[in-house]
This record gives C-alpha cells, structure tokens and sequence, in this order.
C-alpha cells in the first residue's frame, strides 16, 4: 500500500504538481535516499519513454492521412487509364511483334513478286513489226551525195518501213495501219524496181490493218493476181508461209498455223510458229494451196515462234464494208488461183512482185 | 489552403513549430516523390518508400519539436540524407548490400541524427515486447494512462475498479513488472 503512494510522490514529482514546500521536502529526500533517486530516474525514464510512444503513434496516424490524400491526389491528377499502363508495360514486346509480322508480311509480298516477275515479263510485251530504217547509214550516203553534188537536196530517208501486197489489179493494196500510221507520204517498192507513190484511203484500226492506193499517174494497172482469199478458218497445223521485207531485200519465211487465237487469247488473228523481224508487219500469210489466210500483225517478246497475223476473214470483211467514198467502186477481188499445185519456188516467184515495201516518210 | 504559404523552409518549420499541422502535410506531400524515386530506383518497394520516408520525416519533425535541428542544407537535402541512410542500412539488413546506389540528390552524412533516432527506435522496440509481455490487463492499463494519456476515473470505469485507489495500486503493481522486463532487457548503447 505503501509503495504506490510513493510512485504516486514520484510521479506528482515529476510531472511537476508538488507544491513548492513538498518539492523542496522531496528533492532533499533524494539527495541523502540514493535508492529512491534510482527510482525515480527509471521512473522518468519509463514514462518518459511511454509518453514518447503515444506522440509518435499520433504522428505516424497523421503522416498516413497525409500519405493517402496524397494519393488520391495523385491518382486525380494523373489517372492512367488501363490501356495505358498495358501499354507501357507491352510495348517493348508489341512493338517487335509489329515489326517481325510486317517484316515478314512485306518479305513475303516482295519474293512472291520476286518468283512472279520474269512470268510476267513473259507474258506482257507484243511488238509491232513495222522496221525503224537505218538512219545513219542513209545520212551518210546522202552526205557523201551531197559532197559530190551540193546542187541537189538530199533525199530524206524513209522513217519506218513494213511490207504491204496487192490485193487487186487497179492498184489496192492492204498493210498493218501500224506500219503507216503517222505517215506525210508513203511510197511502195518491189523486187522487180517498181516504184509507187500510194495513199492511204482506209484504216481499221482496231484489226490494224490499211488499204492504200496508187496514185502515180504512170501505174497502168497490175497483171491479174496469182492468189485467191481464203474466207473460212484455217485448220491447226497448216504448213503456212510468208514474205517480206524485214531488211532490204524480200526474206521469205516458213512455219505452221500454231493456234487458231493470237496475243493474249484475241480471236481476231492466227499464231505462227515462224521466225519474223521489223518489217514483215503486213507482209501476206498464205497456205501450201496459195491462199490467204492472214495479214502478218506483230509477235510476242521475249518468246520466239510466237508471231500473229489477223485472219483474212477480218480483212475480207473490211474490203467489203468499204464506204464507196474511199474507192472507186467496189474493189474486185481476184477470183483464181494460179498457185495451185505449183513447188513452193514458183508459187514465190509469182508472187514476188505483188508484195512491196511500204516506205514511211514523215 | 492557400500552399505558397509555405513555400520556404523557414515558413514549414515555422508551422511545425505552432503545430500547424498544414504546414507538416504541405512537407509530407512535397517531398514525398523524390524519396519514392530514390527507394524505387535502389531496389526498394512502394511500401518500403512509404516506410523510410515516414521515419525520415519524423526525424526531421521530432528534431524540430526538441529544438535541436540545425539545418545547415535545404530541408530537401536533409530528408534526403536521413532517408538515403535509413535505406542503406534497410539494405544491409536484408542482407543485400547495394553496391552502387544511385543517387539523384546532394546528401550530408548526418550520423548522429540518425543513430539517435535508431537508438529511440530501439527503445520503442524493447518497451513494446515488454508491454507484450505483462499480458493483459496490465498492458491496455498502462497504455491507457502512460501512452493515451486518460484520466484515472476513466480507467476505474473501464476497467470496472471499486475505486481509484484499487486501479493506483494495480498500475503500480503493473508498472514494476514492465521495469523489470524493460530494464532486463534494455541495456544502452549510447
């Protein structure tokens, strides 16, 4: 009983309650009562501690109000929306993701064009046959013409050259519209020399092919042609053959009717299985029996033996709907054929003379 | 709240000192990111940061209330330097020294402030396991009047004493139980 009373002493001591004369009383006391200094000391030190404890545990109460306003804060100010924190954490591995697919999207596109580019290459080029005349070598005749007699002009060469036939004997011819196409005047030439200024009096466009007529007062008419038109489609397989002018000179070729359509399925023209140049474009097609059966148009790139002609059915058609202000009448075609069970030799020789280079100026 | 009322050091500890408890929330809040940073970037947690940032500030406050801060840097540099030592030796004891720890501010050494606040910790710590240890309803009874600071005639309420005298007498019987304990147990370093 007696010792709480004196914690209660120790304790009214310390927090300062005493009054002065009991103060006094009590800090004699410990002066001279060494075991009670020592408890007091402890004392002090307890509640001290004690007291210690209790503001810190206010503080740290405080200090987490203040800690979760600020959050909320925080997360006012700044509320990141889910995808971006998805974002953020992904966007290392999104960003290769994009970049391999794409990689191989585009690497895939590129060699697949890679494989489709020489097919298509293949398949895309049709080359007209009309011959682009050699013009430097012309230049120079004229030159060296011209050294030895400055008084005459130099004769202008002929742009393009194809080759052109006769189809009846007042002077009608048929060539490709390509060969003449652009043309200030065109002359036509045989093997025999003969030598024609024509004009063009009728152009399909869409067949490419053209009439032409002589105009030269000196042309007296030719001799009755040796071939006849064909008007029906010629079989697979026909031995057809073919003359020209691809160079200077008339160049006869050879082959067999190898598809009844031409470039890129047009049912218009034949395939020919025979070797052409620049210069044949409008050079006549004919069978083993002398007939014609085509007008030589212009062949496929970069594959051989795949040359075209329009079928004379379409070129038959054109000589018949020609409107009358374009000739002189109806154009009569030759009736007979004289090549007929002739060797091919003397089927070209007569021929020959009816198939012409068309020469271009421009 | 008007928060350039606060703007400078001098005006926080001012307010720290008038228990101006804006003036420690305006601090808390204002410097909390830098530390957050520090922790996060040497290896540390959210909770972690909280921590040590925590007992940074009650460093600072507690120097503060005791009058025995001498500031010499920016208030920023001193919780810093608190912070980044608390956090060092956070480290060692989980036994993961940080080797190269990255730093984003000036710091000061400031041993003694921090290794008396340790040693106060450790006090807490001990008192602690000593309140444990006496058991109810010692423990709550003491808390109440040392730590809580009630009224003795609450007390005998609560605890449903006959009078004053009783519950006197049981605190003090408490009270040299917990002495034992903590003395036992206690032994300074300082």
């Amino acid at each position: 009983m007696i010792d709480y009373r004196v914690y209660e002493q120790i304790e009214r001591y310390l927090n300062g309650n005493m009054e002065a004369a009991e103060h006094a009383a009590f800090e004699a006391l410990l002066h001279t009562d060494l075991r009670l200094a020592e408890k007091v000391r402890e004392h002090k030190q307890m509640m001290q501690l004690m007291q210690k404890m209790g503001q810190r545990e206010v503080l740290k109460q405080k200090l987490n109000v203040f800690h979760k306003d600020m959050e909320i804060e925080m997360a006012a100010t700044e509320t990141t929306p889910v995808w971006k924190v998805f974002w953020n954490r992904h966007v290392q591995t999104i960003t290769v993701a994009a970049s391999v697919s794409l990689l191989s999207v585009f690497g895939t596109l590129w060699s697949v064009q890679q494989l489709k580019a020489p097919v298509k290459q293949q398949a895309a080029h049709y080359v007209e046959l009309r011959r682009e005349v050699e013009r430097l070598k012309k230049n120079q005749t004229a030159i060296i013409n011209g050294i030895n007699d400055a008084s005459k002009p130099a004769p202008r060469p002929a742009a393009f050259s194809g080759t052109g036939f006769a189809i009846s004997s007042e002077g009608y011819l048929v060539t490709s519209s390509h060969v003449v196409e652009g043309a200030d005047s065109i002359m036509i030439e045989n093997k025999a020399g003969l030598k024609f200024k024509v004009d063009e009096v009728y152009r399909d466009q869409i067949h490419d092919l053209s009439i032409l007529k002589i105009i030269d007062t000196s042309f007296t008419g030719f001799d009755r042609l040796p071939f006849t038109f064909k008007t029906t489609e010629s079989d697979l397989g026909e031995s057809v053959f073919t003359l020209g002018y691809p160079r200077e000179d008339i160049v006869f070729g050879e082959g067999s009717l190898s598809s009844s359509s031409g470039f890129e399925g047009d049912t218009t023209s034949y395939q020919i299985s025979i070797p052409l140049n620049p210069g044949n474009s409008g050079g006549p097609l004919l069978d083993e029996k002398g007939n014609l059966i085509g007008v030589i148009s212009g062949k496929q790139a970069g594959q051989e033996g795949a040359a075209f002609a329009v079928k004379s059915a379409y070129l038959l058609q054109m000589i018949s709907e020609l409107p009358s202000t374009a000739t002189d009448g109806p154009i009569p075609l030759p009736k007979k054929n004289n090549l007929s069970g002739n060797t091919r030799p003397q089927q070209l020789k007569k021929l020959k003379d009816y198939v012409f280079v068309v020469k271009v100026y421009n | 709240m008007k928060k350039s009322l606060y703007e400078t050091d001098v005006a926080i500890m001012e307010g720290i000192r008038n228990n101006d408890e804006r003036a420690l929330a305006y601090l808390y809040k204002l410097h909390y990111p830098m530390i957050s940073h520090f922790i996060l970037n040497n290896s540390g947690t959210d909770d972690e940061a909280k921590d040590i940032y925590q007992e940074g500030v009650i460093v600072f406050y507690e120097k503060i209330k005791d009058n025995t801060l001498e500031l010499s840097c920016q208030i920023k540099t001193y919780l810093y330097s608190v912070c980044r030592r608390l956090w060092l030796k956070r480290l060692a004891e989980k036994g993961r020294y940080a080797n190269k720890i990255d730093d984003s501010e000036p710091y000061l050494p400031l041993e003694d402030d921090v290794s008396r606040h340790e040693e106060q910790e450790k006090q807490f710590g001990v008192m602690a396991s000593a309140l444990e240890e006496i058991g109810e309803p010692c423990r709550t009874l003491l808390e109440d009047y040392y730590i809580r600071l009630q009224n003795m005639q609450d007390i005998v309420e609560k605890f449903g004493y006959t009078n004053t005298d009783t519950a006197k007498n049981q605190k003090y019987k408490c009270l040299q139980r917990l002495k034992k304990i903590f003395f036992a147990t206690y032994k300074p370093e300082v």
